[in-house]
């Protein structure tokens, strides 16, 4: 536990992770909140200003504006749901920050100092994250918005230079000098687990986690700590985890802060339990904590003593704020640091008496009785565990899957499997632990990776002999390969002669032998492949064990691969499989997938329609309020009048049109809904394209879309994505 | 003569109720003869044009159920909420303030008179006299009152249906959509259906025709779309520049209470437009509306030597010379403005006044008498308040009091008059009648002062602490930096802690 060096109260609700601290003066740090909606508005956002009632300019002139209870407050209202909040110095000639505020379809810009708009731009794909800061390759700083499936840059003019697409929707963004090149690259986790490193526009770096990332922060150099949907919490160092804790809460929130004064920053977290803690960003163990009543809303840091150094300041869901700096912890850690020394080395005594019990008794029960051991749990010593993995079609009950087979080579059984994977098994751990009677020294564990990626499966088998009652745990590393859930078909004659209709095929200048060692390493084979003569052609055909659909990839002597498959994004993944084994910088792919292409069309089209509905939904909508006001003040007007009867009057034909207003809102509703759902599924056939390619030619493909997308040119779209080129 | 020209003819020398009688006549021969139809749309919208820039006013139901404003409690001169907060403004002290609770402007326009009240209630509830009124929503404001062509009933039904005719088809037309658009929206008042016509035409010109932005901007603006009214302005912009546009824009910043950012439209707008005055005027009102009369000021100056006959600018200036002490360059603009051939009671009023303060006594009662001989209902009370003034200044008053009673006999709500008159009785020692003469006045018009100092200073001195100590704390509320109200104020808090 620590003191807090201040707490106040902003006696309102705030939103969790909608919290941002800015110095809209250019020196005076001030926490700004979006907070739940009250009667009268939709989550106006809060700036509390702590220098209005400390400083010296506070003396009143005029009628104050500011709220009489508390001067230190004022609201900024936004008139829709505030989905994402950041302060930062947008304007390269201001030395002030300003307040960017993303709601569901629109950006807004906002210079609080003085009260004006830098810009205001509607985005269709939504605000879930906002950043604002210097980018690799922009002179001028962005506020980056991740939308769904689209991340935008804007300028201070409301520009916006930067745009690319993720494959999924965006959740968390960050800055960070990932290649410590002095500048600054994009960091994206999104909704389909991973973490896309983008420099400009071009991903340099991409790695899987086992859940969403909801916050991304960076720290120190290439460091960057991040938070999941599922209570993991953790550090990377560039694409390489240095560590990581899970609870059984949510993260709302992290920011780096030196907390402890020795000129390294902790990685401070935020949990929806409202408990907060501070951990070494090099090991994670814990130097802080603290409780709150209720879930954390958010973590900023920034001077709000007016003492020349910046304190952490914590706020909770419901608007306590509590400030933490260095001064008050130094001594709270020492007293600490002994006792943790002395928890540790107790713990360590008990772990070694244990140990030495279990000696103890398995020399005694080894030395009566020699070879009858069974009560005792010793098995033989060469007992070894096998494991295979291989693919089994599946019955009827049980789909196709890839088969973990554990078998021992005595007469020693299993009883029981741990599984350990990321990503498989929800909780990422999986038990077998089979009846009694089914007990035996074979046991199979079946798997089903959800998604193409190379996996480390740790197992830990408890193997002994029947009835004993102890057992010995065998640890082992099995590893995955990429594409497991395909299997080979080897009777391929008659396949063969079919023309794919979906296919991507290029060029590429490597011999078969290389390509049929990435297969062998990339696939689950029961026997490896050999290289056929020189001068001949290589051609396999593979079903998928998810949908049964199949694969083939061929490859002529000449250098031309094709793959054929009908899924553009297992097409997507062979090639930037195959591109990072073969080390190729640059890839041109011709793609063909005549269905997703009709989609395209007939999405295009709908988007258009549903856009010219939607702007005579507006106007309907406008048309309808205006007459609720009027409607309004005519009812109020017969009620100061006493004139009931006409009061009465009015106040029925303000409900018809109140109905009316709301059944056209619904209706507005649901279009934009779908407008949204087409446009994700855009920018995701953008994302599937772009995929295909490797290198310049993939960031030519997303560029190339968008002004495709700008212009509604169609066939330049389908071009684009077929060949890679406008 | 060709009945077409003829009809032409007319449509040019702006005669055009016949323009229009005409052109239906040669409607009825040939009722496909578009060049004449069009003729007759222009003629009736020209019939009921309203310059809506110059005559916007907000609504009640803009003023209080519109939230587009995004601080709600903007630092000090940034918003034009409260004027009062500005720095260095002018106070009530030496220059009276309206209802709306900002210093009297040089020239009435609308929105310069309709107060800001906390509450529709109280909107409501203001005496709904000829200078108060005030629409109800902008929507229904005076492009209706002005133009009631809408609700007219024509004879043998209206010239167009617009539930029947296919905006599609004419959209596609530039010649005949644009002053098609033009005729729904100022002759029909068919917001919905304009909006509709120019989404059709700006799609069917893809986009690159900057007029069709810049209509459906109006048509946003009207709607209460603000943000959207704003893209479609700036996207006109950037295609061409046009004062009407960056006017327009300016007004929606204004509607979204950001006077800064209206202020840099306006000025992007000056580099295009070097000295352009309408551009110069919007500054100008938007400073004022901030309460910074200084750079008002010199808006309006500029504004002067470029149309050296605006009297807007020209009455502004005079105006705050006059209450700046400085009636002597008061009167030489008044004199100006007499001199461009304005001749109507307010300007006599304010000849006499800068007269009387300018020591030319000779020239302060015949000024009076003209404003009088010319004053209409409305401003008569104002005039007599005044000559009521001067007769208090030469110490008459027996006339300053005829006067007063003359002025709320005019004006029943005239409030400045019973604070007067209760000063009044207060010298003759009628300690009664003055404070509910002051009591009158507060009641009247919460937004002055002096009511409620005066009346609270009475209180003190017949001894009613406790009234004394509320009703001060009033006139505080209204002008906080009083500083006899403050010193009284010192003075009661020290009588109450010693008690």
């Amino acid at each position: 536990m620590a003191v807090p060096v201040f707490t106040l109260q902003l006696n309102s609700k705030i939103l969790p992770g909608r919290v941002t601290i800015g110095k809209y003066d250019g020196s005076h740090s001030c926490l700004t909140a979006a907070t739940t909606a009250d009667k009268e508005r939709l989550s106006p956002v809060l700036i509390h200003s702590p220098h209005r009632r400390l400083g010296p300019t506070s003396q009143i002139t005029g009628a104050t504006t500011w709220s009489q209870v508390n001067k230190e407050i004022s609201l900024l209202s936004v008139n829709r749901n505030v989905s994402a909040l950041a302060a930062g110095r947008l304007h390269p000639e201001l030395e002030q920050d300003i307040l960017v505020v993303g709601t569901q379809s629109s950006v807004l810009a906002y210079n609080v100092e003085s009260n004006k708009d830098l810009f205001y731009k509607e985005v269709a794909d939504g605000a879930n994250v906002i950043v604002v800061g210097n980018l690799s390759g922009y002179e001028n700083p962005l506020a980056l918005v991740g939308g769904n499936c689209s991340i935008q840059g804007f300028d201070y003019k409301g520009n916006d230079p930067y745009w690319t697409v993720s494959g999924d929707n965006v959740r968390s963004l960050a800055l960070l000098d990932y290649d410590l090149d002095g500048e600054n690259e994009l960091i994206v986790g999104s909704d389909d687990f991973d973490l896309r490193v983008f420099k400009e526009d071009v991903m340099v770096g991409e790695t899987s986690e086992t859940e969403v990332a909801t916050i991304l922060a960076p720290l120190r150099g290439s460091k960057m700590a991040y938070a999941l949907a599922n209570g993991t919490v953790g550090v990377y160092n560039k694409l390489h985890r240095v560590w990581r804790v899970k609870s059984k809460n949510r993260a709302v929130a992290v920011l780096s802060y030196d907390i402890d004064g020795d000129g390294v920053e902790e990685l401070v977290t935020g949990w929806s339990n409202g408990k907060i803690d501070a951990r070494n960003s090099r090991t994670g163990e814990v130097v802080f904590k603290d409780n709150f009543n209720c879930s954390i809303a958010g973590l900023a840091d920034g001077d709000y003593r007016l003492e020349g150094r910046s304190q952490l300041i914590c706020c909770s869901v419901d608007g306590e704020v509590r400030g933490y700096d260095s001064s008050r912890l130094g001594t709270l850690i020492e007293g600490n640091v002994h006792q943790e020394a002395v928890r540790d080395l107790l713990q360590k005594k008990q772990a070694l008496l244990m140990e030495l019990k279990n000696y103890e008794s398995n020399t005694r029960s080894s030395g009566f009785t020699g070879g009858q051991n069974l009560n005792a749990g010793i098995i033989p010593a060469k007992t070894s565990l096998q494991t295979t993995v291989s693919i089994n079609m599946g019955t009827k009950s049980k789909g196709p899957h890839v088969e973990l087979c554990l078998t021992t080579n005595n007469e020693t059984i299993i009883r029981a499997v741990l599984v350990f994977a990321e990503g498989i098994f929800a909780g990422e751990t999986h038990v077998v632990h089979p009846h009694d009677e089914e007990l035996s020294s074979t046991l199979k564990v079946a798997l089903f990776p959800p998604r193409d990626v190379p996996l480390d499966i740790h197992i830990k088998a408890l193997v002994g002999l029947p009835r004993t009652e102890q057992f010995h745990v065998f640890e082992l590393t099995r590893h995955l390969p990429r594409f497991a859930m395909y299997t080979l078909i080897t009777t391929t004659a008659p396949l063969q002669q079919e023309q794919p209709q979906n296919f991507v095929s290029f060029f590429i200048s490597e011999r078969i032998q290389r390509v049929i060692l990435w297969v062998n390493q990339n696939f689950l084979l029961s026997s490896e492949l050999e290289a056929e003569a020189s001068g001949s052609s290589l051609s396999l055909s593979f079903t998928a064990l998810r949908d049964g659909s199949l694969l083939n990839i061929s490859m002529h002597p000449a250098g031309r691969v094709v793959v054929a498959t009908p899924n553009m994004t297992l097409a997507g993944d062979l090639v930037q499989s195959l591109a990072s084994f073969l080390n190729l910088s640059n890839l041109q792919v011709t793609a063909e997938f005549p269905q997703e292409l009709a989609h395209l069309e007939e999405w295009l089209e709908k988007v258009s329609n549903l856009q010219e509905v939607r702007i005579q939904l507006g106007a309907d909508l406008a048309h309808r309020a205006g007459l609720v006001r009027n409607l309004i003040v005519r009812a109020e007007d017969a009620r100061l009048l006493p004139d009931l009867k006409s009061m009465r009057d009015w106040h029925s034909q303000l409900k018809e049109v109140n109905d009316d207003l709301i059944n056209s809102y619904n209706i507005r509703c649901s279009n934009h809904n779908e407008l949204l759902d087409i446009l994700k599924q855009i920018n995701l056939l953008i994302q599937k394209a772009a995929r295909l390619r490797v290198g310049q030619s993939k960031a030519d493909v997303v560029n190339l879309s968008r002004t495709a997308l700008q212009s509604n040119n169609l066939h330049s779209l389908i071009k684009i994505v077929r060949t890679g080129e406008a | 003569m060709d009945p077409v020209y003829h009809a032409l003819s007319l449509y040019k020398k702006r005669c055009f109720e016949e323009c229009v009688s005409t052109c239906t006549e040669l409607l009825d021969k040939n009722p496909f003869d578009q060049a004449v139809w069009i003729l007759k749309m222009k003629a009736l919208t020209e019939q009921l044009y309203v310059d809506d820039l110059e005559a916007e006013e907000e609504g009640i139901a803009e003023a209080f159920m519109d939230n587009e404003t995004i601080a709600e409690s903007a630092r000090p001169g940034t918003s034009l909420k409260n004027p009062g907060t500005s720095q260095g403004g002018s106070t009530q002290g030496y220059r009276p303030w309206t209802q709306t609770g900002r210093p009297v402007s040089g020239v009435v326009r609308p929105g310069t008179q309709t107060a800001r009240p906390g509450t529709m209630e109280q909107a409501l509830r203001t005496p709904r006299t000829s200078k108060t009124a005030r629409p109800s929503t902008s929507q229904s404001a005076r492009t209706i009152r002005l133009g009631t062509a809408s609700m007219l009933s024509e004879p043998g039904g209206p010239f167009i249906q617009l539930s029947r005719i296919n905006l599609g088809n004419y959209a596609s037309k530039p010649a005949l959509a644009k002053p098609l658009f033009l005729y729904i929206l100022y002759h029909e008042n068919n917001i919905r259906h304009a909006l509709q016509l120019a989404v059709l035409a700006t799609q069917a010109c893809e986009f690159k025709d900057w007029w069709w932005k810049v209509q459906l901007g109006k048509c946003y603006y009207s709607l209460g779309l603000m943000r959207e009214s704003e893209q479609q302005f700036r996207s006109a912009l950037r295609q061409h520049q046009c004062v009407e546009t960056f006017l327009r824009l300016g007004r929606v910043y204004i509607r979204l209470d950001q006077p800064l950012s209206a202020l840099d439209v306006c000025r992007t707008g000056l580099e295009y437009f070097p000295k352009e005055v309408t551009l110069l005027t919007e500054i100008a009102r938007i400073f004022e509306g901030l309460n910074n009369m200084m750079m008002s000021v010199k808006y309006y100056r500029e504004i002067v030597t470029e149309d050296s006959t605006n009297v807007e600018a020209i009455a502004c200036i005079g105006m705050h010379h006059f209450y700046t002490d400085q009636p002597e360059m008061a009167l030489r603009f008044y004199r100006r403005l007499l001199q461009m051939g304005l001749y109507n009671a307010e300007l006599f009023n304010n000849l006499g006044l800068c007269c009387f303060y300018a020591q030319q006594y000779d020239m302060t009662l015949s000024c009076f008498q003209h404003a009088l001989s010319l004053a209409k209902d409305d401003d008569v009370a104002d005039i007599w308040y005044n000559i009521g003034l001067i007769a208090i200044g030469v110490g008459d008053t027996r006339l300053a009091g005829q006067c007063l009673r003359l002025a709320i006999s005019s004006d029943s709500a005239h409030a400045p008059a019973y604070n007067n008159l209760g000063v009044l009785e207060l010298r003759k020692g009628r300690l009664n009648e003055a404070r509910a003469f002051f009591q009158a006045a507060a009641s009247l018009a919460p937004y002055l002062f002096e009511p409620y100092f005066n009346h609270s200073a009475l209180s003190h001195k017949m001894g009613d602490l406790q009234a004394s100590y509320i009703v001060i704390q009033k006139a505080l509320e209204a002008y906080p930096n009083h500083i006899p109200s403050q010193e009284l104020l010192r003075a009661l808090e020290k009588h109450f802690t010693v008690i």
